[in-house]
């Protein structure tokens, strides 16, 4: 703002001279004060009002991303465009919103911007930019045709609000502002129309609704163009997750969050609940202090040996994390596959005619291969890798087998044995161990016996640990999490010659209606050795704290250690409700915002169709189109005048008697009318009279509004009445349904 | 410099809505209700009549002779407050003697105006059809520009000049009928009629009533009737009741002579008033077909009471809307 003043200070002195330059003064507003001149249309108040009004919703969602400053600059600038339209005598307050002020504040605050996020083309500046330009025009604006530009600004700006969520709820906080763009431009199409602002909103929310089904329909058929629109710079964003290293802590960190990983959907049966180990970043580096992933990995295939019928496949929505790595069940058998509905089906069966005729082992995968295109790699860790980092939600189709040893048809490389030597007392003790064992899985096994019956207890909240984390754990604080179980546990191994690495990723899950959420306080840290030729897996954790394999985090923590709410046993109705939310959510996701081309080519095949031409669709789009829109203005009930009403209810009550045999003659008035109905059913007369008394001055009478909608609400509940108390109404209603 | 700044803040309009003054309930029924004790049983006619006065119509009575046709003159004058004149229509009667003559004066050798018996506020024209053509439409001209020119000079009738005039059926000799035109001019047409033998029975019993006229107190003044007939003008008239309005006129002209623009605004008018009497803000279906009969009797045939059936014929036939 600093940089603003001396500008607004000059433009105000070229203001004050009255007899001046007439190159600036053709840059201030023309309000008025200069006398002689015929001022241009100005935008009239209630456009104005509206407009302010619209760019505020649009605004609103963005102001969770924003900086704060840039939000308080867009509020403020439409703000004093509204106080300019209520006092336009106010010199200052015009100088300020005139165009060459408001242009400096843009150039401003675009420097501003490019200060605050350290970069300029990246979506988050940019949006922040096109933020502060609305409200910037929206300040100069002083001709009335400046308002259609506004709108098709202000309905970009609430697109961009998608780039950073599309969950339901970011669809409802755009719904106030899509209904005042409505109704902006139903001012701007008529603006001579006077009528009411709640009729208008009447208006334009029953045009939108009337609007639903081709939209709908477009939603459906419209070609889509394959991938996203444009590709977005990459912003840095911190979010939550698994990362590439691991410390002492880093895991009991993320496991504080109840945030959610990824969901799961399986095709078949759901694997226990000690079984579903979900690989994530594996960590073979280690300096004494830090495990990290490894950063010379080869690709791998995917192999498989065994039967194909012990094959789960599922489909995983992974959230965001801005890494590359992809999550599967232990051990994945196949590459991560875009999810095609349609190919689904057709994959399935040719797997299981595959497995009848044959072993079924590398053709099983390729013909999975085959279905979508891959999304990632596998490494020879085990380790799945994107083709990019995570920034958006992805979906894949992925298979798995449960095991926990996988065979490596290559020797370890020598960064699993690996030891800096800070930890000297394990080594120690690790040796004396070993030489009193026959074998190396003799060797495992005593090790997951000895966390198992030494006093070592399972806790969040372990003691700061110094230089040589993996001796003080293993023998002062004995008081750990899953990491420095698998730290430990690597490092004896080590020490003895036996290839380990530690296993980071999530372990468990907890059903959710019909798939499965994997929250951050799943995360899991274990160990893998290289015993016989395979890499197999030890999960110390487990000997320690088996509820924590066996039923969750919650479960293994002593009750008084914080647990995230979701991430607990005994949920209340808030959790439940937040559950529904989430499964709606995730339907949202999967049903609306995935749907792209490929799914609408299955759209298609699913109602056994061809796949149509764009000329096709184009005409069915037209036909329906054409013929929503005969049903819609051909119906005449939809024009709603409260005159209509009345009608609509006398007719209803004529109908009612003309069952009861009460035919009305052409010329009787209703008065006439219902005389003679009180005459035929005496017990009803008070009714008939009341009735005849509200049509009466419904109809009849001028009435204020809210006096009418009174009455029609009392004509409706006598009406009920006295369908139900007339003699053969309850006759009359049976054979109606 | 000091200019006031303009005054944004509107009230809630109330136009149409209770836009009647409280609804002079009380004195309406006493005028009703004295109209009645002079003309016992004739209640319809009378409130026709009044109906007619507020909507600033002309009446005309067709009936035989004795059935109280100078009774409800009298009566409706004398309830009201305002002066009336009897003019008995006769064969040799001169225009002049209606709307009055110019006489020069031999004192101040001028001519003076003699105003004749127009300038009243209630004009009893009794037997009307007896008097040849002329004079008649020297009636009906002050009737419908509410003043008479004499001698170059246009004289302004009263405020309230209101027309009662009475013709005997149209099949007595000596008669000149009325043409439709000039029957145009009479906002009602209607039949007194025989009192029922339970009335009759009554009036002979007690008398006369014309005694009492000349005893009864006005109940109102000029300054009310103004005041009552700029009310009448509020009645609300709603669409579908105009529907209806407007269907019958459709109707009337397919059949016979029909209904002119100027009988469907009287029409609206005598709504309006017979409305007010009932002390509604609101015309229904029912108050057109009430006054219809005696709004559309005589225009139609031009006799009343062949009209009044010819128009009950009619109502039959349009549907209500």
């Amino acid at each position: 703002m600093t940089q603003v003043l001396p500008e607004k200070a000059a433009a105000e002195k070229g203001f004050r001279r009255p007899t001046g330059n007439s190159r600036w003064r053709k840059w201030l507003p023309d309000l008025g004060q200069s006398r002689g001149t015929t001022p241009p249309p100005a935008m009239d108040a209630r456009t104005l009002f509206a407009l302010a009004i619209l760019l505020l919703l649009v605004q609103l969602p963005h102001l969770l991303h924003l900086p704060p400053w840039v939000s308080l600059i867009g509020a403020t600038l439409i703000g004093l465009r509204l106080v300019l339209l209520k006092r336009p005598d106010y010199p200052l307050l015009g100088t300020i919103l005139s165009p060459a002020s408001v242009t400096l504040l843009a150039i401003a605050c675009a420097w501003l911007i490019r200060v605050d996020y350290g970069y300029f083309i990246g979506r988050d500046p940019c949006v922040a930019f096109l933020f502060i330009l609305v409200a910037a025009k929206f300040a100069e604006v002083r001709r009335p045709g400046d308002a259609t530009m506004l709108l098709c600004l202000a309905a970009f700006l609430l697109l961009t609000q998608y780039f950073y969520s599309q969950t339901i709820l970011a669809a409802l906080v755009t719904l106030p502002a899509v209904i005042a763009l409505a109704h902006a431009l139903a001012i701007l199409r008529d603006p001579n129309n006077p009528a009411h602002t709640r009729e208008q909103l009447k208006l334009v929310i029953t045009l939108l609704i009337q609007g639903l089904p081709l939209a709908t329909l477009l939603f459906l058929v419209f070609p889509r163009l394959p991938g996203p629109l444009w590709s977005l710079p990459e912003d840095a964003a911190a979010s939550t997750g698994l990362s590439d290293s691991m410390s002492p802590g880093s895991i009991g960190q993320l496991s504080q969050s109840d945030a959610v990983a990824f969901r799961v959907e399986f095709d078949g049966a759901i694997p226990a609940s000690r079984d579903r180990y979900w690989r994530g970043p594996v960590l073979s580096e280690f300096d004494g202090r830090r495990w990290s992933v490894s950063p010379r990995l080869l690709e791998a295939n995917a192999r498989f040996q065994g039967e194909a019928a012990d094959i789960i496949d599922y489909t995983v929505t992974l959230q965001p994390h801005n890494q590359r790595w992809l999550f599967a069940l232990d051990a994945a058998v196949s590459l991560p596959r875009a999810d095609l509905p349609s190919t689904r089906l057709a994959n399935d069966t040719a797997v299981v005619t595959q497995t009848a005729s044959t072993m079924g082992t590398d053709q099983t995968r390729s013909g999975r291969q085959r279905a979508g295109k891959a999304m990632g790699r596998l490494m020879s860790d085990g380790q799945m890798l994107a083709t990019s980092p995570v920034t958006q939600v992805l979906r894949y189709r992925q298979s798995s087998v449960l095991l926990d040893t996988i065979s490596a048809s290559r020797q370890p490389p020598d960064s699993t044995l690996f030891l800096p030597g800070t930890n000297e007392r394990s080594s120690r003790f690790a040796m004396e161990l070993r030489q009193r064992l026959p074998s190396d899985s003799a060797y495992a096994q005593a090790i997951l016996q000895h966390f198992n019956q030494q006093p070592y207890h399972y806790t969040l909240q372990p003691q700061l640990l110094g230089d040589a984390p993996v001796d003080e754990f293993l023998f002062d604080t004995m008081a750990g999490f899953c990491e420095h179980y698998a730290a430990a546990f690597v490092v004896l191994m080590r020490s003895v010659g036996i290839p380990a690495r530690v296993v980071t990723g999530y372990l468990g899950g907890e059903m959710n209606e019909d798939y499965m959420i994997v929250r951050q306080s799943d995360a899991h840290a274990w160990a893998e050795v290289f015993i016989e030729g395979a890499w197999r897996r030890y999960d110390p954790t487990g000997a320690v704290a088996p509820s924590r394999v066996e039923q969750g985090l919650s479960a293994a923590l002593p009750d008084d250690s914080f647990v995230p709410r979701l991430a607990r046993l005994d949920k209340g109705w808030l959790s439940d409700a937040q559950l529904r939310w989430d499964a709606l959510n995730h339907q949202w996701q999967r049903l609306v915002v995935d749907f792209d081309n490929d799914t609408q080519d299955g759209l298609w095949e699913r109602l056994g169709l061809p796949k149509p031409e764009l000329w096709q669709v184009t005409a069915i789009v037209l036909a329906l189109t054409g013929l929503w829109c005969t049903v819609v203005l051909g119906v005449p009930r939809f024009s709603r005048s409260p005159m209509l009403a009345d009608e609509r209810s006398w007719q209803r009550l004529c109908e009612l008697l003309r069952r009861r045999q009460l035919v009305r003659k052409p010329a009787e008035t209703p008065a006439e009318f219902l005389q003679r109905a009180a005459l035929a059913w005496p017990a009803q007369a008070g009714r008939l009279h009341q009735l005849q008394e509200q049509f009466a001055n419904l109809r009849f009478r001028a009435l204020s509004e809210a006096e009418q909608r009174q009455r029609q609400t009392e004509v409706r509940q006598l009406l009920t009445r006295l369908r139900w108390s007339l003699p053969g109404g309850s006759e009359s209603l049976t054979t109606n349904s | 410099m000091n200019q006031p700044a303009p005054t944004r803040s509107r009230q809630p309009s109330s136009q149409g809505v209770a836009s009647l003054e409280r609804m002079p309930a009380a004195e309406l029924g006493e005028v009703l209700a004295q109209l009645e004790r002079i003309l016992m049983g004739k209640s319809e006619q009378t409130t026709l009549a009044l109906a007619c006065l507020l909507a600033r119509g002309h009446l005309l009575i067709e009936d035989v002779p004795g059935v109280g046709k100078t009774t409800l003159a009298h009566a409706l004058g004398a309830t009201l407050g305002l002066d009336w004149t009897r003019v008995q229509f006769t064969s040799d009667l001169l225009p002049a003697d209606v709307v009055g003559v110019s006489i020069f004066n031999s004192h101040n050798q001028q001519f003076e105006f003699k105003p004749g018996p127009v300038f009243t506020s209630i004009l009893l024209a009794d037997e009307i059809n007896r008097a040849p053509p002329k004079a008649q439409s020297a009636l009906l001209e002050a009737m419908e520009e509410r003043q008479v020119t004499v001698d170059g000079v246009s004289h302004a009738l009263a405020e309230d000049f209101f027309v009662i005039a009475t013709q005997n059926p149209g099949d007595q000799l000596g008669a000149f009928p009325l043409p439709e035109s000039q029957l145009d001019r009479f906002l009602v047409g209607l039949e007194i009629g025989y009192p029922d033998p339970a009335t009759e029975r009554a009036l002979l019993e007690h008398g006369d009533m014309r005694a009492d006229v000349a005893s009864l107190e006005p109940l109102l003044d000029a300054r009310q009737i103004q005041r009552w007939r700029k009310q009448c003008d509020k009645v609300h008239l709603s669409s579908p009741v105009l529907d209806y309005i407007q269907a019958l006129l459709l109707a009337s002209r397919t059949a016979g002579t029909g209904l002119s623009p100027r009988a469907g605004l009287s029409l609206v008018k005598l709504c309006r008033a017979f409305a007010f009497i009932q002390q509604r803000d609101h015309v229904l279906p029912d108050d057109v077909r009430h006054v219809f009969p005696a709004l559309a009797g005589h225009r139609m045939t031009g006799h009343v009471r062949s009209g009044h059936q010819h128009a009950r014929e009619l109502l039959q036939q349009v549907s209500m809307p």
